[in-house]
């Protein structure tokens, strides 16, 4: 802990380097925030092993982080319905441009940048229409913004970048909610969550939805391999004694698909999964269940393979040819053999992957 | 130590359902005694409503039996799961909070483009849903702008098909608990619930959650920020109920968390405790719509009452929780 703390000090006395790559930070393999027991926030890139190669702190909550393909520079989030993003220079520990959502708008605490890394996409809440929109920043302007697209539904959620370099997925959560009333979901009788292909010049390219019966399963989080299989995690917003399947699974052209568990696990997931991954090999999909304390893991054919008890279980991503997870106890569970390490910090929802 | 080995043996004779870790939750008592009565009178409080339109539409009586029967849902509009889910009855009867302004915007088409075949009962359960329930009622009894739009006849028509509806949704919902009754009491392996601790479950998260949107929204809206109090987010404010909704859904919401605590004598009076405290400060607290919130000593007074609330939400929160075994984790409670 001391040596972290250290580590800490002496990154913010580095002062701003621009243009660092990766490697100069220590080669962290993800991004995620976290609680201290303090009781403040901080950023944290973590190796393949789930050891901290370094710690920035963040003003508040965190949620997701954006990591930029090249150059050492995240962009941190702050929880729904964050005004504000940063963008921390990995290195230095340094803040080097501050994002405010326009006027009008909130973010949802998720966004991604284009495969050059260019532009930074942000997910976005036009709340007096209740309209969900898509920012766009110019990542070599000093994060100026350059406008916004629809995303083609309400209450955008995660953003991912296809394989393609050029075209974006957004989950669309379906779930209305105003700033004026906190985080209060005020649409569930007629939501209608959808996943969303969109090309940059804000082309919506395919859509789908879940079916009628299904549409208060919000589609919030997503998972996209290399071969441009998605992987989608759902939250159900209706009665927990009729959960319906919380893994959706899709491929450009092709009808959206649920897999049910078979097992009424859904029911011990109480209906939310927290996020979903590849796993290394390609050849599984992981979904987290804070809630139940359990992650599901599934062919990618969306059959039930095995599941993992774990406390308040919530981050995922892809680890060596398995999966990397982190929980609200400040585990971090690393690959097939589930080698466990213990950090003194509450890691908060998502694992980013970097690169 | 004697007596409180009494108390909890006579605790436990009574009609209980064991559940994990040998805890023992009365279900039959919290639905026989509080759910399903608590459903009736609703039934009943929008039926003498909706019979007192027929005869007129913005008189006193009127009123008075709205505000009553609006009393009575606040008491159980912490039960969001089950038949109050199913069907969106909840939204039917409770679509608030609006900050978009819904409601007034759809019963101003209703008003200024009148169309009697929408009033039918059928018809109106397929009207936006802002248009449906009690906030509707509120506008059109008591907003100086909304009573007085169009004419008073359509104006009755509207007010009178709003409080059929109402009582509609209520009555189907009386129904639809007491068929739901056995669901909570004789939970297994094929039922919707399928033990004793997903009953617990459910039920203490309906106590937990409702005790938390009257701090978040019945509380939270109308403060605002001390720079920026907003008394016209009150709920009701408009009918002069803010403060008596409260009450209700404390006590309903609070009620409930009091008899899951049942097993815990000295958890069960320290609630106890805290929930009497907190109905006397409302009671003392003589402002009625909240609007003190835009005065400095007014706003002390409606911060120590929600003090008084949180106060029990910390019980209900962790001790309760803790008690029962069914406390969230860091992420688990994020809902994001």
């Amino acid at each position: 802990m001391t040596s972290r703390r250290h580590f800490l000090g002496g990154l913010l006395t580095t002062g701003l380097m621009p243009h660092v790559g990766w490697a100069e930070t220590g080669n962290p393999a993800y991004l995620s925030a976290a609680r201290l027991p303090s009781g403040r926030y901080a950023l944290f890139g973590l190796n393949g092993l789930g050891e901290v190669v370094f710690g920035i702190p963040l003003p508040g909550r965190g949620h997701a982080a954006a990591a930029h393909p090249t150059q050492a520079l995240a962009v941190a989030f702050a929880r729904r319905p964050g005004r504000f993003a940063m963008v921390i220079n990995c290195k230095s520990g340094q803040m080097v441009s501050r994002l405010e959502a326009p006027e009008g708008h909130h973010f949802y605490g998720h966004g991604a940048f284009s495969g050059d890394g260019a532009v930074l996409l942000t997910t976005e809440n036009h709340f007096n229409d209740a309209r969900g929109m898509i920012g766009m920043w110019d990542a070599k302007d000093n994060y100026r913004r350059i406008g916004a697209m629809p995303s083609g539904g309400v209450g955008p959620h995660e953003l991912r970048l296809m394989p393609d370099g050029e075209t974006f997925l957004v989950a669309n959560g379906g779930i209305e909610t105003h700033p004026d009333a906190g985080r209060a979901k005020l649409n569930l009788p007629d939501m209608r969550p959808n996943l969303s292909y969109l090309a940059l010049n804000g082309a919506l390219l395919e859509q789908h939805q879940p079916p009628v019966e299904w549409h208060r399963n919000s589609m919030r989080h997503l998972a996209v391999h290399a071969d441009g299989h998605v992987a989608v995690a759902c939250q159900w917003q209706g009665d927990l004694a009729e959960t319906p399947p919380l893994l959706a699974t899709h491929r450009r052209g092709q009808p959206l698909m649920f897999h049910e568990t078979g097992r009424g696990l859904e029911r011990e997931m109480q209906g939310y999964a927290g996020s979903v991954a590849f796993s290394g090999n390609g050849g599984e999909i992981a979904l987290t269940g804070p809630r139940g304390g359990v992650a599901l893991i599934f062919e990618t054919t969306g059959k039930l393979r095995r599941q993992l008890m774990e406390t308040d279980i919530c981050g995922v991503a892809a680890g060596g040819s398995d999966f990397v997870f982190t929980t609200g106890t400040g585990r971090i569970l690393v690959g097939a053999a589930q080698e466990r390490r213990v950090h003194d910090c509450q890691w908060d929802n998502h694992l980013v992957a970097i690169g | 130590m004697m007596r409180r080995l009494l108390v909890l043996i006579l605790l436990v004779i009574g009609p209980v359902s064991a559940v994990a870790d040998g805890k023992s939750i009365p279900f039959q008592e919290i639905v026989e005694q509080d759910i399903l009565p608590g459903f009736a009178e609703l039934n009943q409080k929008t039926a003498i409503m909706a019979d007192e339109t027929e005869s007129s539409c913005n008189a006193a009586d009127l009123r008075r039996k709205y505000i009553e029967a609006f009393r009575a849902w606040a008491r159980v509009s912490h039960l969001r799961f089950g038949p109050s889910e199913q069907e969106n009855r909840a939204f039917a009867l409770a679509f608030w909070p609006d900050p978009r302004g819904k409601t007034p915007k759809a019963l101003r088409k209703l008003l200024l483009n009148p169309d009697p075949d929408a009033l039918t009962p059928e018809a109106y359960e397929q009207v936006s849903i802002a248009a449906r329930g009690f906030y509707a009622l509120d506008y059109l009894l008591f907003d100086p702008e909304i009573a007085t739009l169009g004419t008073p006849d359509q104006r009755c028509a509207l007010v009178r098909a709003v409080a059929r509806d109402i009582h509609a949704t209520a009555q189907d919902l009386d129904l639809a608990w007491h068929g739901y009754a056995p669901v909570l009491t004789a939970p297994g392996p094929d039922a919707p619930y399928r033990s004793g601790d997903e009953v617990l479950q459910v039920l203490y998260k309906s106590a937990s959650t409702g005790l938390q949107f009257t701090a978040d929204m019945r509380f939270g809206r109308p403060l605002g920020t001390f720079e920026k109090p907003r008394p016209k987010r009150a709920e009701a404010w408009r009918s002069g109920q803010s403060l008596a909704l409260i009450r209700q859904a404390v006590a309903g919401s609070g009620g409930l968390a009091l008899r899951l605590a049942a097993d815990d004598p000295v958890l069960a009076s320290r609630l106890d405790y805290a929930l009497t405290r907190f109905d006397q400060s409302a009671a003392e607290l003589g402002d009625p719509t909240l609007a003190g919130v835009s005065t400095p000593q007014g706003r002390i007074r409606v911060e120590a009452l929600l003090n008084d609330l949180n106060a029990i939400r910390r019980i209900v929160d962790q001790d309760l929780g803790a008690h029962l075994g069914v406390i969230a984790g860091f992420n688990a409670l994020d809902g994001d």
